[in-house]
């Protein structure tokens, strides 16, 4: 955020993530208020610290809390205000809260620039700015902080679940994508750290929530859907900074907008806005996913595994298609098929039945048990030639139990080398996705889903090294 | 904004070290005759209202008799009519090897931005490019190498691939330190373990 041509070093948002106390202006008993589904979520999610309904009609209680008819009875005591009243208004009550000491607000309420009235958002810029207080929107959902159970969304818990508790946050401009991905991480193995959807990014924009993400120590993925950015040059040099502190995935909606029509050479031609946000995107080291299902993939590996030495890919299987699909899959992506070292195929030739061929992709047979994955896996976290491993285990095969699901949780938490897991099939098999996912052992569906994501991982970890 | 004349744009391409083919103006078809030395030349139609010269008809390539020269130049002008005002510009013919494309364009949100593609005809048809933003690093340069599909079409060798990177962290210095808002070096010659600039076009 700016203030006047003075640039904030960052915007301070821990008063809006993790407060002690909120205002909920525009609270209410009717039940068709945004407002009172706000009041009724703090009160459901368990919310610590207190809760000051506000309205300017009040007549005392609101959901049994003591209400207030203005922020200014309340002095010095509130940390954040969450704004869910008509449009017109909100810059009153904003410069109310800037007069009480609120510490940051979330504008939750629309009717702003995205409708036209573009002189109401300056409006509300410009408080913004006199008290130097960092406002989240407007138009958006907000933000959900689950440590401090902090959550302004004002969608009902029983429509959207809530994740759990982890180290990927998740950024978007869009609330519609933000409450849909908020949704489905609720159903990954990861959990969430921080939510934040930002709207109309009028004060704070995509830089601030950049930049407050890269520096919070619960957040150890950053995962972002943005359709543009307001201050491109800082966009850059933060996303140059981020990276070098954690891996940040990205979508970016609108990227079919053709190149200048009207352009005077051929490089003004080819390289359009949706080509130069990639060509950053790329440059500064994001993992760019091309649909949300990528976005979640991608997450999920940054969030467990630890960075690659290079793009040799070990392919070990229970099932001899799906090992050739992986082999597939894992040259389409750039990467490439490990080769056994001399000591490791001499040890497996030892151990090994004779009806596995000791080569990569590694098959060994249907009638693998969690003993032979477990003697594979030691031979390959040890060979030198190997940078990272698919693992593909077929739940329907004869040898595979839940005993397999313990051995490759046990060798993708402990081993210094990436894994990731291809699980395919029914019941049968979701439990023990399940199961390996919640002990933090990425699975996928697809061949191409894990290929992609190891690509992903492979590529920050390569970045990574060579700036 | 306009086009920077050719002859300023290959002195700004030497002071930055970028190799580009040896050229001249002709004002007459014997000054083109004395500048090929009987070694084959390309004539060129230069004027500001012809941005595609070879999609209009203003080159002509691979000339090393007097005659066939001779013959050019006059051709050439003739077409050249409807674009005047225009100058012919006499370059060293070389040799064959792979086209690539270097470029710079200031981005609304980013700032200026430089590219590399596979370039000549193959520009539009297969758009094979990596983007940066601009000043670019060594590892940016390689990275955009690397992100090409064409690259080992591009950079077959360790000295091409070398070649290609300094050239690019060369023209990203050009590009910063002068005032350019477009710049295409298309085709760039990569030929005989070096490279030459065949074609510039610099706009301010």
């Amino acid at each position: 955020m700016k203030k006047g041509n003075q640039k904030i070093k960052y915007a301070d948002l821990r008063h809006i993530m993790s407060p002690k106390s909120v205002a909920i202006i525009g609270a209410s008993e009717n039940p068709d208020k945004i407002g009172h589904v706000i009041l009724q979520n703090y009160v459901d999610s368990g919310f610590a610290g207190k809760i000051y309904p506000i309205n300017i009609n009040t007549t005392g209680k609101i959901l049994s809390f003591k209400a207030y008819k203005s922020v200014l009875e309340l002095k010095g005591k509130v940390d954040l205000a969450v704004i869910a009243i008509p449009a017109q208004v909100v810059p009153q009550a904003l410069d109310e809260c800037g007069r009480a000491g609120v510490k940051g607000a979330v504008v939750v309420s629309g009717g702003f620039a995205e409708v036209g009235e573009v002189k109401l958002e300056e409006d509300l810029i410009r408080v913004a700015n006199k008290y130097s207080m960092p406002v989240i929107g407007p138009n958006c959902l907000g933000v959900m902080d689950l440590r401090s159970r902090n959550d302004t969304l004002f969608l009902p818990t029983f429509k959207i679940d809530r994740p759990k508790i982890g180290g990927v946050s998740f950024a978007s401009q869009s609330g519609a994508v933000g409450s849909t991905v908020l949704d489905l991480i609720s159903n990954e193995g990861f959990g969430l750290a921080r939510f934040i959807s930002y709207g109309n990014a009028s004060v704070v924009d995509e830089v601030d929530v950049l930049e407050y993400l890269a520096h919070d120590k619960e957040t150890k993925v950053i995962v972002f859907y943005i359709e543009g950015v307001k201050r491109g040059k800082e966009f850059a040099e933060t996303a140059k900074k981020t990276t070098k502190l954690k891996p940040v995935v990205i979508i970016k909606g609108g990227v079919t907008s053709a190149g200048s029509q009207a352009a005077h050479s051929h490089t003004a031609a080819l390289a359009g806005s949706a080509e130069a946000y990639e060509a950053i995107f790329r440059q500064f080291g994001f993992a760019i996913a091309t649909d949300i299902k990528d976005l979640l993939n991608f997450a999920k590996i940054f969030d467990t595994q630890p960075p690659a030495t290079g793009n040799r890919i070990a392919i070990i299987t229970n099932g001899g298609g799906t090992g050739v699909l992986a082999t597939d899959a894992v040259c389409q992506n750039g990467l490439v098929v490990a080769k056994l070292s001399k000591e490791s195929e001499q040890s497996l030739r030892k151990s090994m039945p004779p009806i596995v061929n000791i080569r990569m992709p590694l098959d060994m047979a249907g009638d693998a048990d969690d003993k032979r994955f477990s003697t594979v896996l030691e031979v390959i976290e040890n060979d030198p030639n190997i940078d990272a491993i698919i693992a593909v285990a077929l739940f329907q095969t004869p040898g595979a139990d839940s005993r397999v699901a313990a051995t490759l949780i046990h060798y993708a938490t402990h081993m210094s080398k990436p894994m990731v897991v291809i699980s395919m099939g029914g019941s049968y098999t979701k439990m023990h996705k399940e199961m390996m996912e919640s002990a933090g052992v990425p699975v996928y569906d697809s061949p191409g889903d894990a290929a992609r994501s190891l690509a992903a991982l492979i590529n920050y970890s390569r970045y990574k090294k060579g700036i | 904004m306009g086009l920077i004349d050719y002859a300023d744009a290959y002195r700004m391409l030497q002071r930055y070290g970028i190799r580009s083919v040896e050229s001249r103006y002709v004002p007459n078809a014997k000054e083109a005759v004395s500048f090929s030395k009987g070694k084959p030349i390309v004539l060129k139609a230069i004027s500001q209202k012809a941005l595609h010269k070879s999609r209009s008809g203003l080159v002509a390539l691979n000339l090393s008799s007097d005659k066939e020269i001779t013959q050019s130049y006059n051709q050439l002008t003739r077409k050249a009519q409807q674009f005047r005002p225009y100058k012919i510009l006499a370059q060293r013919m070389v040799s064959r090897g792979t086209e690539i494309i270097i470029g710079g364009k200031i981005d609304s949100q980013f700032g200026k931005m430089i590219l590399l593609g596979l370039g000549g005809i193959y520009v539009e048809t297969f758009k094979d490019f990596a983007l940066r933003l601009c000043p670019i690093t060594k590892y940016d340069a390689e990275s955009m190498l690397r992100q090409l599909k064409s690259s080992a079409i591009v950079a077959p060798d360790k000295q091409t691939a070398s070649h290609i990177t300094e050239l690019l962290l060369k023209t990203s210095r050009m590009f910063m330190e002068n005032e350019i808002t477009e710049l295409d070096l298309n085709p760039v010659l990569i030929h005989d373990g070096t490279y030459d600039a065949v074609d510039l076009r610099i706009i301010k």
